[in-house]
């Protein structure tokens, strides 16, 4: 076959079998877009050249059979006949799937904007976990920035009305300051308190913000019975980015303050998503009084996308498809492998190159 | 390593297609700094109206921080509405860009990847340069958990209608984990358990020794371990199923009492005879194979001349004749068949072992062979403990030998002998993870019993008693050197330096000139004591610049915090992190006053010096 005439088959090919033409003969063939893939098939040495364009010829489909009038049932049973070479299996049911066309840059960019002020309406999830606070711990496992505060606030608000007091701990003491300005706002800053390291500012307050240290440590001190602050009014701890319990150093801490926390109190676990949120919860059920309510989504409240910027300031859609799919099977989108390739083309040394 | 792509351009790329604002996350502090700085002389500013919006909402800030009046950046902040957040500038910095962030003031923030926690405010775009990270000198790939964290700042609620994740390649990038990273999953997470001194002393403070088991045990570690430990009883119990299915036998434990039966076999037959390791079938050839024996050798006959041993390794060796007078050795196990015909040989002790008369008869014999001769059976005895002569010396002490169950015994016992062990290897498996956080906590009341601050009876000493208020790290190095007296006497800002040095446990590079002879010998006590503690606890790294840096701090009460800044080379976020650090366990040293006002003085004298400037902004 002729270089032209090879080049003409495949294109006319899909890329899935342009794949499978190149695999284990292409370096790095899955990054690649169509374009480059034929011409890398071109330039193959001449042996594995002709084992290409004979699998190619498997690939073809088979010239139509002259059509015997008598036999019309061989069309309608097709799968009865038992004489498989008859039927070129595997490019026909590739043709009867079409592939979803990949989406454009354009179409991943649309609808950018900002939306219209709205009246906040707490999402059912965020009722459901107000709701379970007054009886039993919950843990909020939910992609960041999907509203875990609003429970907290509103948590809180509620347990103020009670007249029981709130402790808020936050891995950081940077945090402890942006939650401090928060809930002062809130709250009126008579209502709000933090407790540092070296310093105590209006410890008496309702709300207090700390970090999950200083809560372990008053733990302590509460169960070897020299308290200086009363926890029997405390209604209500708020552990924020609790999937620190899962730091190598700090983790202990989170967990420490978990089992010795007062048994009056509820538990409001914040964090981000992770991956076992269930055993947590039953852990946490296993070892309180009450059992622990686990509420947990994986459902973003603003939709996020993926794109890829290559160095030259071209702009392609990240995956195939314009939203994030969840789970395991995700498509690149061709045109950012293709620009991916070249990109690596470019840095890597010839070394790499094929 | 700054990304392909120059920051201008990826900037001018964002603006066009609407994406800003943005949060890129780059490798490295100084990445940050170097994308900042680049954005100079460049024809890319902002409209002057959002510089001075910008300037507003600076000069609110300022007047509650007054650390961030002057700060290097706030000219590039203005005029190109982008800013660095990172963990080398001051905290106050850092609240003043999340705010103008938040008022939508700002293009692009360049953050550093590390510090993903801290970035808590959101944008329309988030931007990936990397899909790996450095980790204690490691380069370790980002996990599901660590992309979902970056990329999640990405989309405002109630600003955007939609958020965006743009991957830009720079050195450290491959798109496959990037894209895992978005589609999958997060890892679950594990217990980080572990036991602390400050945790058994305060424990044993609060509860007897024999309560202390059940609260380990509602730890999530243990809930983590009982669950593998469950996992593992199932397959104990099939086990254990399995070894039922051999049923009764006569002795209790048959696989252990056949195990001691088969290893005692093997060791008198040691004794016995070096040929025991010969195979059956050919120690059984071997009583035939004498000389003037016909044997079958590769198709072929031939005759047996001699017999012996190899000097090496003991083998059976045969000296045979082949057709045509052919006088060669092999093994006895290259022996085919052996034949029913023997010819009389005269032997003789040189070579070829016959004399010549019998030679030639026996090559005369072996040519008038017919092509097939009659084989020999020989019974070859699978069993070489079969021995008679064994059995009979092994049954005074075992029953083995005469016992009805021998058989069934002797042929499931490779099976048996295989299930028995993993049963074993499992019950220990089991019983570890239950005891392993009380065999742990064990271990560290052994260590406070030796150093004094537990009874034998496991109740806390006087020692003990305010031990435990110190809860931070190298706390037994603390407490010891508090009852060694190594801070008898100590200046408060020498204090400071000492545990600055504890406190820090970063071995970042960095300088600082000029040391003094007070704190040198000093941190060099401290140095020998840290080496004999050892053993017990992880010494810190002591660095001496560091303890300079926060003894300078108090010594010197009117010094500029620019001035110390100018110091050192450390970033300003790192020294101020430092002190801060340093303040908590001057505290937990403060914490220390009923018991030892003293030394509780001079923490207080260094805390109130220390609490100035910078440090004064933020509780």
């Amino acid at each position: 076959m002729t270089n032209d005439a090879l080049a003409k088959h495949l294109t006319g090919l899909p890329v899935r079998l342009l794949h499978r033409l190149a695999k284990n003969r292409v370096h790095r063939h899955f990054r690649m877009g169509k374009t480059r893939l034929i011409q890398s098939l071109l330039s193959l040495p001449p042996e594995q050249r002709s084992e290409i364009e004979t699998t190619l010829t498997s690939f073809l489909p088979e010239p139509p059979r002259p059509s015997k009038p008598s036999k019309p049932d061989r069309a309608a049973k097709p799968n009865l006949q038992p004489d498989a070479p008859s039927r070129p299996a595997p490019p026909s049911r590739q043709h009867q799937v079409p592939t979803e066309a990949a989406i454009s840059t354009q179409a991943l960019l649309e609808g950018i904007g900002v939306p219209p002020p709205q009246p906040f309406k707490p999402d059912d999830w965020q009722r459901e976990a107000i709701n379970c606070l007054a009886t039993n711990d919950v843990i909020l496992s939910v992609p960041t920035g999907s509203g875990k505060t609003y429970v907290a606030i509103e948590a809180m608000r509620r347990a103020i009305e009670a007249e029981r007091t709130v402790i808020y701990t936050s891995p950081l003491k940077a945090l402890s300051n942006t939650k401090l300005t928060e809930f002062s706002q809130l709250f009126g800053a008579d209502q709000v308190g933090i407790l540092t390291g070296d310093r105590r500012d209006n410890p008496q307050a309702p709300i207090l913000i700390m970090t999950t240290e200083i809560l372990r440590n008053l733990l302590y001190d509460a169960a070897s019975g020299e308290i200086d602050m009363r926890l029997d009014t405390l209604g209500l701890i708020i552990l924020d980015e609790s999937q620190f319990l899962a730091d190598a150093e700090r983790g202990v801490v989170w967990e420490e303050t978990i089992i010795f926390a007062p048994a009056q109190s509820r538990l409001l676990l914040l964090s981000a998503s992770i991956g076992n949120p269930e055993e947590v919860a039953a852990w946490i059920g296993s070892i309180r009084s009450t059992s622990c309510h686990l509420i947990q989504h994986r459902k973003r409240s603003v939709p996020l996308r993926a794109a890829y910027l290559d160095p030259s300031g071209k702009l392609a859609p990240f995956f195939r498809t314009r939203d994030i799919a969840s789970g395991k099977d995700f498509a690149l989108h061709p045109e950012t492998k293709r620009l991916f390739a070249n990109y690596e083309d470019r840095t890597l040394g010839p070394r790499y190159r094929r | 390593m700054p990304p392909a792509i120059h920051p201008v351009d990826l900037l001018r790329v964002l603006r066009h297609q609407r994406l800003t604002p943005a949060i890129v996350f780059l490798t490295s502090r100084r990445a940050c700094d170097e994308a900042i700085g680049s954005f100079e002389h460049r024809q890319l500013p902002i409209p002057p109206t959002r510089s001075t919006a910008i300037t507003d909402v600076l000069d609110h800030m300022i007047a509650e921080y007054p650390s961030i009046a002057g700060h290097p950046l706030i000219p590039t902040v203005q005029q190109y509405g982008v800013a660095a957040h990172h963990a080398g500038h001051l905290p106050s910095w850092k609240i003043a860009v999340e705010e103008l962030m938040r008022q939508g003031c700002l293009d692009a923030v360049f953050a550093t990847t590390t510090l993903a926690a801290g970035v808590d405010f959101p944008a329309r775009t988030v931007v990936m340069t990397q899909s790996s990270v450095r980790k204690n000198r490691n380069i370790m790939e980002l996990t599901v958990n660590e992309i979902q964290q970056l990329a999640g700042r990405g989309g405002r609620r109630g600003k955007d209608y939609v958020g965006f994740v743009v991957v830009t390649p720079s050195p450290y990038i491959d798109l496959g984990p990037i894209a895992n990273g978005l589609t999958n999953h997060p890892e679950p997470i594990d217990s980080q358990f572990v036991v602390s001194y400050p945790m058994v002393l305060n424990l044993l403070k609060a509860h007897s020794i024999d309560h202390i088991q059940p609260i380990l045990e509602k730890s999530f570690a243990q809930f983590q371990l009982n669950q593998r430990a469950d996992a593992y009883e199932t397959k104990l119990d099939d086990v254990e199923t399995q070894l039922e299915t051999y049923g009764r036998r006569e002795c209790a434990d048959w696989i252990a009492q056949w195990q001691s039966f088969s290893l005692a076999k093997k060791r008198r037959s040691h004794h016995r005879r070096k040929t025991q390791h010969d195979p059956p079938e050919i120690s059984a050839q071997l009583a035939f194979l004498t000389p003037g024996r016909t044997v079958e050798l590769s198709k072929a006959h031939a005759i047996v001349l001699r017999q012996y041993r190899s000097r090496g390794q003991g083998a059976p060796m045969l000296t045979v004749m082949r057709s045509g007078g052919r006088i060669i050795e092999y093994p006895a196990s290259a022996v085919t068949a052996v034949i029913d015909e023997v010819i009389d040989l005269t032997e003789a002790r040189r070579f070829p072992w016959c004399t010549p008369q019998s030679l030639n008869h026996a090559i005369e014999t072996l040519e008038q062979f017919p092509a097939r001769l009659r084989r020999l059976p020989i019974r070859v005895d699978q069993d070489g403990a079969d021995n008679p002569v064994l059995t009979e010396t092994l049954k005074d002490e075992f029953p083995c030998p005469t016992c009805p169950s021998r058989p069934a015994c002797q042929k499931d016992h490779p099976q048996a002998l295989k299930l028995r062990q993993e049963e074993h290897r499992l019950t220990k498996t089991i019983h570890a993870m239950r005891t392993e956080l009380w065999h742990r906590f064990q271990q560290h009341v052994e260590v406070l019993q030796k150093f004094g601050y537990l009874t034998p009876a496991c109740q806390l000493t006087s020692e003990g008693d305010w031990a435990r208020l110190i809860r931070i790290n190298h706390s037994l190095l603390i407490t010891e050197l508090i009852r060694m007296g190594a801070f008898e006497g100590i200046t408060a800002s020498l204090l400071a330096g000492v545990l600055a040095s504890i406190a820090h446990d970063d071995d970042r590079p960095a300088s600082f000139p000029g040391r003094h002879p007070a704190l040198t010998s000093t941190l060099g006590q401290v140095r020998k004591i840290a080496h004999s503690l050892s053993a017990y606890e992880e010494p810190p790294l002591l660095r001496w610049d560091v303890a300079a840096i926060a003894d300078r701090w108090i010594a010197e009460p009117t010094l500029p915090w620019n001035e110390l800044i100018r110091s050192t080379t450390m970033a300003e976020g790192d020294v101020y992190r430092l002190l801060a650090r340093t303040l908590e366990y001057l505290s937990q040293v403060y914490g220390l006053k009923a018991t030892h006002p003293g030394l509780a003085g001079v923490a207080r004298d260094a805390m109130d010096l220390m609490r100035r400037d910078v440090l004064q902004e933020l509780p």
